[in-house]
């Protein structure tokens, strides 16, 4: 025996057939770039007799840009989103975490729709994807169906299910990206905040900022978007944000490393604008 | 078990393999390539790395039967002409080998880099090995070994 136990491998070629080992399967494990799951593989207790990969699946690749939207495919590794030109004009906060996210190795290796279908809220996807009203598309044993990444990752999730794409709305808009690590830039974040707005005749509307806390669900900081909300750039006060940022801090129960973190990023992200 | 086919270092391999069967178990204990070492086998200490269609990847996280129909190279590969890679003398030049345990994968990442990007700066060269561990340089005589081997490959030397 090697490394990992025996199990069937199978890699179908298209959607419809992966769906259809799903669900004759009784104990399967889906495998995107394996980054994640081959890990969970060599120490797991509870361990599958089938493994669905989904690489040959070439309905899952790729980046399409439509006229209001992006979509990406679940198996497109993250280098590919980085490298991304229609990804890096429309997004720029969302390349930031994807570049900032693990080693080049693991770039290289790990796709979006695993990173998501993982469900680890504490990386640095999730709050990213919230902020730009990120939404999936999960094929199962009905209809494919499209949801919101919040909801999504704040509910249980479906059986025998395939992620197939993550969607992003275009919008003429604002988006930043901040990160803090306790040792080494690769490390997971321990804390992060995404920022997101549009202007509107100059002023910011629709402002967003979702903070990856790492013990928490991301969270949205409704104070402070509201202290941006409809000012033009520079009547935004660093004094007013931080006051608002207190308020979220006391609703939140955000301690005090947290905060300082957050009150520097604030104070960063209002140079920017 | 599973059929594949693929290259290794240039040359092709049809080989049937185990459904569980990693890539580093399949090159270093089937086809004996023990320049690719076993360390951590959780994807952190890059040890293990091997170029896959010309990316750095790490091949204790990868089936062996999802390889099928790609390009393997790993350090066995690189050398050119029967001599060394630039990269593998620039690294004897600078010091940059101690023990010796992460070179390889050091090597691969750095030619992964330097095939895309001839000229990469000192940030983008440690940036690009970020997913290699070397606990006895300090890395900075490895970032000298790949600026030295980028001027070196762009001179033709």
């Amino acid at each position: 025996m090697g490394l990992l136990k025996d199990f069937k491998y199978y890699t179908p070629a298209t959607l419809k057939e992966a769906l259809g080992l799903l669900k004759k399967s009784r104990n399967s494990l889906i495998l995107g770039g394996g980054t994640f799951s081959l890990n969970y593989l060599k120490k797991a207790a509870k361990y599958p007799t089938d493994v669905v990969g989904l690489k040959n699946v070439s309905a899952l690749r790729g980046i399409k840009d439509s006229k209001g939207t992006v979509a990406i495919g679940a198996m497109t590794t993250i280098s590919e989103i980085c490298a991304s030109a229609v990804i890096r004009k429309n997004f720029p906060s969302f390349v930031e975490a994807c570049s900032k996210l693990a080693t080049t190795p693991i770039r290289n290796m790990a796709t979006i729709g695993g990173n998501v279908a993982s469900r680890f809220f504490w990386v640095d996807l999730p709050a990213v994807l919230i902020s730009l009203g990120a939404k999936i598309s999960i094929a199962g044993p009905g209809k494919e169906k499209v949801v919101s990444v919040q909801e999504f990752l704040g509910s249980k999730p479906p059986e025998k299910y395939i992620l197939t794409k993550v969607i992003l709305p275009k919008s003429d808009s604002l988006s930043f990206y901040f990160r803090h690590t306790k040792t080494m830039p690769v490390d997971v974040p321990s804390l992060a905040l995404a920022f997101f707005a549009s202007l509107n005749k100059g002023r910011f509307s629709g402002v967003v900022l979702v903070v990856n806390t790492t013990i928490s669900f991301p969270i949205k900081l409704k104070e402070v978007a509201a202290a941006i909300e409809g000012l033009r750039p520079k009547e935004v006060s660093l004094k007013n944000v931080l006051r608002a940022l207190n308020i979220d801090a006391q609703n939140l129960k955000l301690d005090e490393y947290r905060i300082h973190c957050l009150a520097t990023d604030l104070e960063s992200l209002l140079r920017i604008l | 078990m599973k059929n594949i086919k693929l290259k290794i270092n240039n040359k092709t391999h049809e080989l049937a393999v185990r459904d569980s069967e990693l890539l580093i178990e399949l090159l270093r204990d089937r086809l004996g390539l023990l320049g690719t070492k076993y360390s951590c086998l959780e994807g952190d200490c890059g040890v293990c790395t091997v170029l896959l269609d010309g990316k750095n990847v790490l091949s204790c996280l990868i089936l062996a039967a999802d390889v099928d129909g790609c390009e393997v190279t790993t350090i066995e590969g690189i050398a050119q002409k029967g001599g060394l890679h630039p990269l593998q003398e620039s690294f004897i030049n600078k010091g940059a080998i101690q023990c010796g345990f992460c070179t390889p994968g050091m090597i691969l990442a750095a030619k992964a880099l330097l095939d895309e990007n001839p000229s990469p700066t000192d940030a983008e060269i440690a940036s690009s090995l970020d997913g290699n561990l070397c606990r006895c340089t300090g890395y900075i005589k490895i970032i000298d070994a790949v600026r030295e081997a980028s001027q070196r490959l762009k001179d033709g030397k």
